[in-house]
């Protein structure tokens, strides 16, 4: 035990200074290992790759959503031409009348069948509008229920994609961390086993210590 | 730095030959290791401890209080723990000189001090060596060391000691067992499935790279590549797609990288030891000793802390290290795991059909 005589100890004092010092190197050990794992743990959070939202590429469809009733023509054209037709009609029968002799009684008639004919070109006019105006209101009512549903369908998407983030971030983030907590785990017991080793072994010397105490007071 | 290199190689080597067993001067004088630190350190106490008593006991203290005589005496009550707390963590320091992979770029002194403080052939009293123990006032106790390899005595204090042992700080840096990282890391960066994995956490024997890795034809088989066996026979083996690799693999060699740096001076002795040049595992091992840096070695006294270029430097070289030194017989020579392309074959006639296959492809 050349060791023993370089200190100047006896065998069990020697023995506990050599098995703290193990434990000493060991308690290091595990120290630097459980920096090592936390950097590393550290490093590997961030900069890991991005969770993909899959949904974030979904955009509202409803600006295309249009009514195609909303500005519907009405045929004025056609009335026109049959307003014309009867005002020809009308100054016709004005110069037979005239050319014939008739009386007044004849062309009073005859301007009242033609405000008859205006006044049917004017209903069918009337007609034509009602009937764009209850297209145009369908029309919305459709468009409406369409941008309502396309809305509902984003606000569906993106409820599933920060679902799905959150999901796959909190999946990745859990096997991580207990990965890690378990090698963390591992390192801290390690440490604290080998400082518990570190006393005991310190402890065990102690209790011989009176060789070197006993020196001490002994020249007292 | 080169002498401190130079002569921590010799004491190295000196410790590990068995040169001074032939060495019949030594042989045949008496080597004497008694340098019975404690008992020396301890010798004069129990006058110092009983004359303190008395002065108290007898009220002739320097002063009224005693508090300077109560307080030595309560150092020396204190100092023998003290004196084997110290002494196992220095043992505990300068035993690292003895690992098989010490970067030979620590202080020599640690080395040479070592060999005193675990009796080694020439390092004893009769070859001009000496260790002390002091016992300070205060408290503190520091230890020296002097002999024929310091030019100066190496004085070591506990309370310093103590306080580098407090912040993770060693005297002498531990070299990180490369080998055994890399071992594992090869499990962690993802290029192969977890059954690779045997219990003991390394790869199994027979491990592959899964075939996300591997280049395919656009029909779905393996892009072979033939090599030559040698008598006109050849045989099959897989492509991998080293860029994909490379990407999936780089976060985690960055992040061991992140790790290791956690104690710079971990970092500086694994760049010493096995980085710094770009060896194999095998030229390092068959290096007589661990001076792979040699010139281009990093300090611990000048270089730490690690600058950002160093720093980039070592993640770099330790990428390089472990693509080439660990990674690479993965990716070399690895036969298909189709039995059926598996088997050797006439070299000719495949050369002829892959041949015939690619003019048939291109329509030539």
């Amino acid at each position: 035990m050349a060791i023993g005589a370089v200190i100047g100890l006896g065998a069990s004092i020697l023995g506990g200074v050599i098995g703290a010092s193990s434990a000493r190197r060991a308690a290091r050990a595990a120290a630097r290992e459980k920096a090592r794992l936390t950097m590393k743990l550290g490093n590997l959070e961030k900069n890991r790759q991005k969770v993909v939202n899959p949904y974030e590429d979904y955009t509202s469809l409803s600006g295309m959503i249009s009514n195609p009733f909303a500005n519907l023509g009405v045929a004025t054209g056609a009335a026109e031409i049959k307003i014309e037709q009867a005002d020809i009609s009308l100054a016709n029968t004005l110069d037979t009348i005239r050319t014939t002799g008739g009386g007044a009684g004849g062309a009073t008639a005859l301007a009242q069948a033609a405000l008859q004919s205006k006044k049917g070109v004017a209903a069918s006019i009337e007609q034509q509008e009602k009937a764009n105006e209850d297209k145009a209101a369908a029309g919305e009512q459709r468009a409406q229920q369409q941008r309502i549903a396309d809305e509902q369908r984003m606000q569906q998407a993106g409820a599933m994609g920060k679902q799905f983030v959150f999901g796959e971030t909190e999946k990745r983030q859990v096997k991580e961390i207990d990965r890690t907590y378990a090698e963390l785990t591992g390192a801290t017991q390690a440490q604290a086993q080998a400082k518990a080793d570190q006393t005991g072994a310190v402890t065990g010397a102690l209790g011989s210590v009176a060789s070197i105490a006993g020196g001490m007071l002994g020249g007292k | 730095m080169e002498k401190n290199l130079n002569q921590n190689l010799f004491l190295q080597q000196f410790n590990e030959s068995d040169a001074i067993a032939y060495d019949e001067r030594f042989v045949s004088n008496t080597s004497d290791y008694n340098f019975r630190l404690l008992d020396n350190a301890y010798r004069n106490t129990g006058r110092v401890y009983a004359k303190l008593k008395l002065a108290v006991d007898s009220n002739k203290c320097q002063d009224e209080t005693c508090a300077y005589e109560l307080s030595e005496i309560k150092h020396l009550q204190e100092a023998p723990q003290l004196s084997l707390d110290f002494l196992s963590s220095l043992l505990a320091e300068l035993s690292v000189t003895d690992d098989p992979n010490f970067d030979p770029n620590n202080d020599f002194k640690y080395t040479a001090a070592n060999s005193i403080l675990s009796a080694k052939p020439g390092f004893s009293k009769s070859d001009g060596y000496n260790v002390y123990l002091d016992l300070l006032q205060g408290g503190a106790q520091q230890i020296v060391f002097i002999g024929p390899a310091f030019e100066e005595p190496l004085v070591i204090n506990n309370t310093a000691l103590n306080a580098l042992n407090e912040s993770n700080t060693s005297l002498v840096a531990p070299t990180p067992d490369i080998n055994k990282d890399m071992l594992r890391l090869l499990t962690e960066v993802g290029v192969f499935s977890p059954d690779m994995v045997g219990e003991n956490g390394q790869l199994t024997a027979g491990a592959k790279i899964t075939e996300e890795y591997v280049i395919m034809n656009p029909d779905g088989t393996p892009d072979y590549e033939i090599i030559d066996i040698g008598n006109g026979k050849g045989r099959n083996i897989l492509k991998y797609d080293l860029n994909k690799i490379e990407k999936k693999v780089t976060p985690f060699i960055n992040a061991e990288v992140a790790g290791l740096m956690s104690s710079e001076q971990d970092a500086v002795a694994a760049w010493n030891v096995y980085i710094s040049k770009g060896t194999s595992v095998e030229e390092d091992d068959q290096m007589a000793q661990n001076a792979n840096a040699g010139n281009s070695s990093w300090s611990y006294t000048e270089d730490l802390p690690l600058m950002q270029d160093k720093k980039v430097l070592f993640e770099k070289k330790y990428k390089e290290y472990f693509m080439n030194n660990y990674l690479k017989q993965f990716t070399t020579n690895q036969f298909p795991t189709v039995q059926a392309d598996a088997a050797v074959f006439d070299l000719a006639e495949a050369k002829r059909a892959k041949a015939q296959k690619f003019i048939d492809d291109n329509n030539l």
